[in-house]
């Protein structure tokens, strides 16, 4: 098993290299010039070549992923275009930001999403399976913004129970974990449904009950261990997502997380932020698998790692 | 003893109203404010270059003159000035006992180091501009300094009003370790000055803390404890924040959200003008824009009113200048009249009669309803027989598109704004309608010619007495109106909410909250 984590955390290398060679390569192919942002519209070619100079943007793009490599390796990952902070200062500062809400995010995703598909299933094919199905979609198809929004217009503005924007305490956290959970949720709900109407369709589970084992038992040891692993990689894949930045719900809140970091780095053509950020997204995603298939081994002894 | 007894009571009475009084005295000051805006400050220190930076620094670092509302130029940190006769030296008169926050002197020495920092090219500030006619700056004494420029410059008290050329400390600069391009870092980070506030915190991509500066030597003393800038980026969420009360000021209001502040009775909605003027421009030196008469039958085409009614809520102005109200040298010259048969007119005259078709190349998020409003255009050329196809992109690569010379590009109209932040016509003018200020050198990206407003904005720039040099503008302004090189469209208006124990808050037509003198009752 250790030596399987370990050959799976080395192959996370190659991928790291790759990506970091297709987002360099990319980035400075769009059109659009950080010099010349940095500088404004009212700037002279005089001021805009300066700046592209300081910033080392004049050298061939060859050199200045050498240099990038180099630097990584010491574990800098340069400095932002715009104010200078360290990258890896910006990231250790959002990412933290963009956990808590991913997880909060998740446990509340998954506190609504699994007892719903599992009530569903048990329901299977009654007006509550229905109801639960109705309610999912929409969940889904709900715009994240338009439901942060109106979460916030209620909650805070009329009934004044809870802070509109900010991340400060844990109030701060309830209405974004909520508005990015729903969504998470309705796509759980679905998955645990689905598991839960294939493993109770199953032999082991019909002779449960001719043995006379009471239904929550049946439900709850026989059958929901079994249905989870779908889950569970569900689970893993949407907080995979959650981690690489909840940009819309950072944005309608004002959570200075790790996704409104990025778009607004895109945006800017803030090259080593936008690497930086995207290879710390890609090693959580990577990392997020590994947990995620440990966690299988764990639910289903006939999986085993060499 | 008579008297003694008449008194006592008197002054009992005005003690007991002394101090009845006193609480609501002593409630609007102290409290904190809170502002949301869109997005950060970059750099606190002479590398910036955007209005956040600008609008946090004007609280904790301090100009040699202020730019009022009404675009006059007043002394602050001086106390007086007087430019010689040949218009080539600016002899300033400090006022006397003003500190840095960090205690040094506030003197001619400090004012020499900061304007030569400001315009040595080895420094590479983005704005140098502002002074690079500057030639020299001497310490007469302690108080006075004199700055010298190669030939009569006159806007140069007005640029001297330019946040960007604050006074910071040069003790502190040199603690912290220097300003070095691109960003002023690390001193940009925590700027020291003279302000009524100081810098207290910088959470990045978060908020700004400024906190009380209890020595000011101004004669508004600041009120407020704390001045805090929150950044929240979505423009609903940020009124929503007001409308729970959790920020006190929201800038950038919607249009489409007046309405329902205004009847909130906890707020209260701000409408000033901005210095900024929002065009539509005609590749001057391409077919069919090189006909006056198509210019100008764009312009006729156009009801600019309805769109500033119907898009923007009233929140606008129609341009009658290419210069905003506010703007030393600014006047009215003339604005086109909403007139379709006209427009159709001059089209047949100019060799279409059955109209014609362009490209119509616009941002996205960048002006107030700038997609809206060109969508609006659209429409309405098309009555006029014209085909305008939209073209929109995000701004970086808008910038980078519309920055092309005049021989590789392919854009035949595109929307910018301009904002003339130094409050002086040279600017606004000069910087768009001076030949010799084509894209990429210059900021013209719609390559216009006309040598007589070349020789009139070059005049300009020497003439000292205010009336002349007004009336030169003024000539100017009416040969480019008359050429029409834009679609003038509008100037905008900033719509601001605020919740109303706030009092005392400044929004300047160069799109800064100004908190200097603003309470907050409780």
């Amino acid at each position: 098993m250790a030596t399987y984590l370990i050959k799976r955390l080395l192959l996370a290398v190659p991928v790291l290299l790759g990506v970091s060679v297709v987002v360099f390569t990319m980035i400075r192919l769009i059109p659009g010039d950080p010099a010349q942002l940095m500088a404004g519209q009212a700037a002279t070619e005089e001021i805009i070549r300066e700046i592209r100079e300081t910033l080392g943007l004049d050298r061939p793009v060859v050199v200045q992923y050498a240099i990038f490599l180099r630097n990584a390796a010491r574990g800098d990952l340069g400095h932002s275009l715009f104010n200078r902070a360290p990258v890896t200062e910006e990231l250790a500062l959002r990412f933290p930001r963009t956990v808590r809400l991913g997880v909060a995010s998740m446990l509340v995703a998954a506190a609504i999403g699994v007892p719903a598909g599992i009530i569903s299933a048990t329901r299977h094919l009654t007006w509550v399976d229905s109801l639960v199905m109705v309610v999912a979609l929409a969940g889904v198809s709900i715009p994240v913004f338009w439901l942060g929004l109106n979460l916030i217009l209620i909650f805070a503005v009329r009934l004044q129970w809870l802070p509109a924007i900010g991340h400060e305490t844990w109030a701060h956290l309830i209405l974004p974990a909520v508005t990015l959970g729903t969504a998470s949720a309705a796509i759980i709900a679905r998955m645990t449904r689905s598991a839960m109407l294939e493993v109770l369709r199953q032999d082991y589970v019909r002779t449960a009950r001719a043995k006379g084992v009471a239904e929550p038992s049946v439900v709850g040891r026989h059958a929901l261990r079994n249905a989870l692993i779908p889950v569970v990689t569900v689970i893993g894949l949407q907080l995979g997502t959650l981690l690489g930045g909840a940009v819309l719900t950072e944005t309608v809140f004002a959570w200075p997380g790790v996704g409104r970091l990025l778009v607004d780095a895109v945006l800017a053509r803030d090259y080593p932020i936008i690497q930086g950020t995207v290879l710390l997204i890609t090693s959580t995603f990577v990392l997020l698998n590994v947990l995620v298939d440990m966690v299988y081994a764990v639910l289903d002894p006939r999986i085993r790692y060499e | 003893m008579a008297v003694r007894r008449r008194v006592v009571p008197v002054v009992l009475v005005a003690l007991v109203g002394a101090v009845l009084t006193l609480p609501s005295f002593a409630q609007t000051t102290g409290g904190t404010l809170v502002i949301g805006r869109g997005a950060d400050a970059v750099t606190l220190s002479f590398y910036a270059s955007a209005a956040p930076d600008s609008e946090t620094m004007a609280h904790v670092v301090e100009t040699l003159f202020k730019l009022s509302p009404d675009g006059k130029v007043e002394p602050h940190l001086a106390e007086s000035s007087q430019l010689s006769a040949d218009g080539r030296q600016l002899t300033i008169r400090l006022r006397r006992g003003i500190r840095f926050h960090d205690g040094t002197p506030f003197d001619a020495a400090a004012v020499k180091w900061n304007i030569d920092y400001f315009r040595n090219p080895d420094n590479r500030v983005p704005f140098r501009f502002l002074v690079s006619e500057v030639t020299g700056v001497d310490v007469v004494d302690a108080t006075t300094a004199r700055i010298t420029t190669g030939r009569p410059f006159v806007p140069l008290l007005a640029h001297l009003t330019h946040d960007f050329i604050g006074m910071h400390s040069p003790a502190a600069v040199e603690r912290a370790g220097g300003m070095r391009p691109p960003d002023g870092a690390p001193y940009g980070r925590a700027p020291v000055g003279t302000g009524p506030y100081k810098f207290r915190e910088w959470v990045r991509g978060d908020r700004i803390v400024l906190e009380r500066n209890p020595d000011y030597w101004g004669p508004n003393k600041p009120a407020l404890d704390q001045i805090v800038w929150r950044v929240i980026p979505d423009d609903g969420a940020r009124v929503l924040a007001l409308e729970s009360g959790q920020i006190h000021v929201a800038v950038r209001v919607p249009p489409r959200d007046t309405s329902r502040l205004a009847i909130n009775r906890a707020l209260r909605v701000d409408r000033t003008s901005s210095l900024r003027t929002i065009y539509a421009a005609f590749n001057y030196q391409r077919r069919p824009f090189t006909d006056v008469r198509v210019r100008q039958a764009f312009n006729y085409a156009v009801n600019k009113r309805a769109i500033v009614q119907t898009i923007l809520g009233g929140a606008a102005r129609v341009s009658d200048a290419p210069i905003s109200p506010g703007i030393v040298g600014y006047a009215p010259v003339m604005t086109y009249a909403y007139d379709v048969a006209k427009a159709k007119q001059l089209l047949a005259e100019a060799g279409f009669p059955n109209g014609l078709n362009v490209t119509f190349h616009h941002p996205t998020g960048r002006y107030v309803q700038d997609a809206a409003v060109a969508a609006a255009v659209q429409a309405q050329l098309r009555e006029a027989g014209i085909n305008a196809r939209l073209v929109t992109m995000e701004w970086a690569t808008y910038l980078q598109v519309t920055n092309r010379p005049v021989n590789q590009t392919d854009i035949e109209m595109f929307m910018l704004g301009w904002g003339t932040v130094t409050g002086d016509a040279d600017y606004g003018l000069y910087s768009l309608f001076h030949s010799s200020q084509w894209a990429p050198g210059g900021s013209s990206r719609f390559f216009y010619k006309n040598d007589r407003v070349d020789g009139l904005l070059d005049q300009a720039r020497a003439i000292t007495d205010p009336a002349r040099r007004a009336a030169t503008y003024k000539q100017a302004m009416e040969l480019i109106m008359q050429d029409a090189p834009w679609l003038f469209l509008h100037s905008e208006s900033q719509i601001t909410g605020l919740r109303r124990e706030v009092q005392g808050l400044v929004v300047h037509p160069t799109e800064r909250i100004l908190a200097m003198t603003a309470r907050v009752s409780r």
